[in-house]
């Protein structure tokens, strides 16, 4: 009977002190040895995380062994990867493109399960405070269009190493030449063709607009601050409409007071020759601003300002860029989550934007440390309240679009073919293939 | 008995393994693809789980302008790669083939471009085309002459002048091999003869050599069809569609529209003529054979004089 009792007030004793271990225990206890296998793309941003990830395992006891692949290689491998049956990734990052195709092919874990689970989310985690035109571009599914903000929407991934557009601007030209920075379309689309005249040899504003993607991007980054859309609202192309001339003229322009062979410049040649000094300004993404300040890049160094993407109608400016997400056959998905969170969270944006990245919260934007590294970054943070997340269409076959709408567009800039003729076209085209993938079905 | 239908079994005991990785490496991926091509196939779907769509890929890219303009690009590009390649690596074999002190380090040379990667190639002549920093553009700059927007204006003949560059030397060094292996004596006959030396290349060279210069520029030919790294890195495809040949359609069609049974149905239509242009060829090549043995047959029969 005494040993019964001993027995029992042992036993007791053992739960309690086994209780007491688990409420104490660290949230990432139960992973720790857990090694993650991760997929990130060759990209600046990746870069700087890769300096990151050593700090997250000395926190967490989780490894993390990255896949680092050129962006295009990384979609074809994910594209294998997350049809089988056991993925080999636990957390992929993946281009704003991708999520139409995974989240429609049920490849990404919906986030919501994780965010309800008390034991893995962290309640400082603050997601308000990332940044809104980011989220819904590139994490959100399911919403208005299906791939907008709205009640019907969840979340399927978090942006991270997105990307807006600025406009950057050579200091040292414009003060020389008296120049405001241009705040509104006219008054960028007019000093893009003074620039020439000015600075004889120098062209005006860098743009991408070689055939493919690249024309299509440079297009749609005027078709929204001018007012456009490439559908309305009952997916019928509206791309050949007023604002869709004024912006292919926009580009047009743009390009006939670039610099010299700037119709077959793509992202590369367009930064090169901003970064040469062969060109007075530069409406492109943020990502840029680190190659503009490194010495061994560029001969601009110092030289740069940056300013918000001009206005038209309205603001606008692009959202693109990765984002991070689960495979549906992630073989560790919870410890893939709390590095998700890690990675995200305020702590994590800060240290990754602090080794060179680009962060999505509005306070890492705003952090002392931050800014004194990098001033262009308040600039940034305020044009990231106007990235709007509907600037180009992300639909399944979105990719066929594009593509059409891009070689269009580079014939109109080096075959003088006529706009409006150009982009009708490229209406009835699109019609034909969203007719084909089942948008009219309603109508 | 028993020995006797092993003996008769052996040659195809060794023939075995060949024709069992031939069928895994070569005719299982053929027949995917062609079972591919008659359906609805997105990458995110197994292909179990795609529709079939019969033979709709190929009816909607047999009027698929863009397709067209591919195809149209594809052959221009490849046989205006093959005549000039051909005639420059000839010519050049016709010339070097002396004996010329170094003429081994100079063969070498001559060989070098094929060497390089694809890519690398590709990477080496955009920026040699550079509007501004261009070699081609500074050196046009520095004698006084006018620019010119290599890969803007005049894409293809850009990435065929690339291409010309890379490749000749594959016909040259094959055409140099079949020079030196021709037989003396018919030559010393026609220099005896007091045949030129440009009778000697009209009637005595390049007959001989035609029966290997026709499978180089068959091979050539369905290389050229099939290149796509040097003109995906020189132009995408562009400015608009004008150096987009089919090989960089087909990757587009798979990797940005991700529509792999329409890619699967323009790599058919690819193969299709490839296999038709390999038939003209030995066609042609039986034919002349037939035709010399012919006049070799009657010459024979003729009396002697």
């Amino acid at each position: 009977m005494k040993v019964t009792k001993i027995a029992r007030s042992l036993g007791v004793t053992a739960a309690f002190a086994l209780s007491a271990t688990t409420a104490l225990a660290g949230p990432y206890d139960d992973y720790a040895g857990t090694t993650l296998i991760v997929n990130f793309p060759a990209h600046p941003h990746y870069d700087a995380v890769m300096k990151i990830l050593p700090e997250f395992t000395k926190e967490t006891g989780i490894e993390v062994e990255v896949d680092q692949l050129p962006y295009l290689k990384m979609r074809e491998r994910q594209t294998l990867e997350l049809s089988q049956d056991e993925g080999e990734y636990d957390l992929i990052a993946y281009v704003v493109f991708s999520k139409a195709d995974y989240v429609y092919a049920d490849q990404l874990e919906n986030l919501a399960k994780y965010f309800m689970n008390p034991k893995l989310a962290d309640p400082a985690y603050d997601a308000d405070d990332l940044i809104d035109g980011y989220v819904y571009n590139i994490g959100f599914a399911g919403g208005n269009k299906g791939y907008l903000e709205g009640k019907t929407g969840s979340l399927f991934g978090i942006p991270y190493g997105s990307e807006t557009s600025i406009l950057g601007y050579r200091k040292d030209i414009f003060e020389k030449h008296g120049l405001e920075v241009p705040k509104t379309y006219d008054e960028l689309l007019e000093l893009a063709c003074k620039i020439p005249e000015l600075e004889p040899g120098m062209g005006g504003v860098a743009s991408r607009a070689a055939s493919g993607h690249h024309a299509s991007h440079a297009f749609l980054l005027h078709l929204a601050p001018l007012g456009g859309r490439v559908f309305d609202d009952a997916w019928n192309p509206i791309v050949n409409n007023e604002a869709g001339v004024q912006a292919a003229n926009a580009l047009k322009t743009l390009v006939d007071c670039g610099p010299e062979g700037a119709a077959s410049f793509g992202f590369g040649e367009a930064l090169g020759s901003f970064l040469n000094g062969d060109t007075a300004m530069f409406l492109d993404t943020t990502v840029v601003a680190g190659q503009i300040d490194d010495p061994k890049k560029s001969q601009v160094v110092g030289k740069v300002g940056w300013a918000m993407h001009p206005e038209g109608v309205r603001r606008g400016s692009q959202t693109g860029g990765f984002g991070i997400g689960i495979p549906a056959n992630a073989l560790n998905k919870e410890a893939a989550f709390l590095l998700m969170q890690w990675l995200t969270s305020r702590e994590g944006d800060k240290l990754v934007a602090l080794a060179g990245g680009n962060p999505s919260r509005f306070s890492t934007h705003d952090d002392a440390d931050v800014n004194a590294k990098f001033p262009h970054m308040a600039t940034f943070g305020e044009a990231l309240k106007y990235a709007d997340p509907d600037w180009r269409p992300i639909i399944p076959v979105w990719g066929k679009i594009n593509a059409d709408l891009g070689t269009t567009l580079s014939k109109v800039l080096t075959e003088d073919l006529d706009i409006q003729e150009a982009l009708d076209g490229v209406a009835e085209r699109t019609r034909a293939v969203m007719e084909e993938a089942g948008y009219y079905t309603w109508q | 008995m028993t020995r006797e239908r092993l003996n008769r079994m052996t040659p195809y005991m060794f023939f075995g393994p060949a024709a069992v990785i031939m069928v895994i490496a070569l005719l299982y991926p053929l027949g995917y693809m062609v079972y591919g091509s008659f359906r609805d196939w997105d990458p995110s779907q197994n292909i179990s789980e795609t529709e079939f769509v019969g033979l709709k890929n190929y009816i909607t890219l047999f009027f698929d302008p863009a397709f067209r303009e591919s195809l149209s690009v594809t052959l221009i590009f490849a046989g205006s790669v093959v005549v000039v390649e051909m005639v420059v690596g000839v010519g050049l074999a016709l010339l070097l083939d002396r004996d010329i002190k170094g003429m081994s380090v100079l063969r070498t040379l001559f060989i070098l471009p094929m060497m390089i990667a694809p890519v690398v190639v590709g990477l080496m002549w955009r920026f040699m085309y550079h509007p501004t920093v261009g070699t081609f553009n500074r050196t046009l700059d520095w004698l006084g002459l006018e620019k010119v927007d290599w890969l803007g204006q005049h894409a293809l003949l850009s990435v065929i002048i690339a291409d010309v560059w890379q490749w000749t030397p594959f016909i040259f060094i094959l055409a140099l091999a079949a020079l030196q292996s021709l037989p003396r004596s018919a030559l010393e006959a026609a220099r005896i003869d007091g045949a030129t030396a440009w009778q000697q290349i009209v009637h005595i060279k390049l007959p001989l050599m035609m029966p290997v210069l026709i499978v180089t520029a068959l091979l050539r030919l369905i290389d050229a069809f099939k290149v796509l790294e040097v003109i995906l890195v020189m132009t995408e495809g562009g400015p608009g569609l004008s150096t987009e040949i089919v090989a960089l359609r087909i990757s587009r069609t798979a990797t940005e529209f991700r529509e792999l049974g329409v890619a699967a149905a323009m790599s058919n239509y690819l193969l299709i003529l490839l296999l038709f242009l390999t038939l003209g060829m030995f066609a042609f090549t039986r034919w002349q054979e037939a035709r010399a043995d012919r006049i070799a047959a009657a010459a024979a029969k003729a009396p002697e004089v």
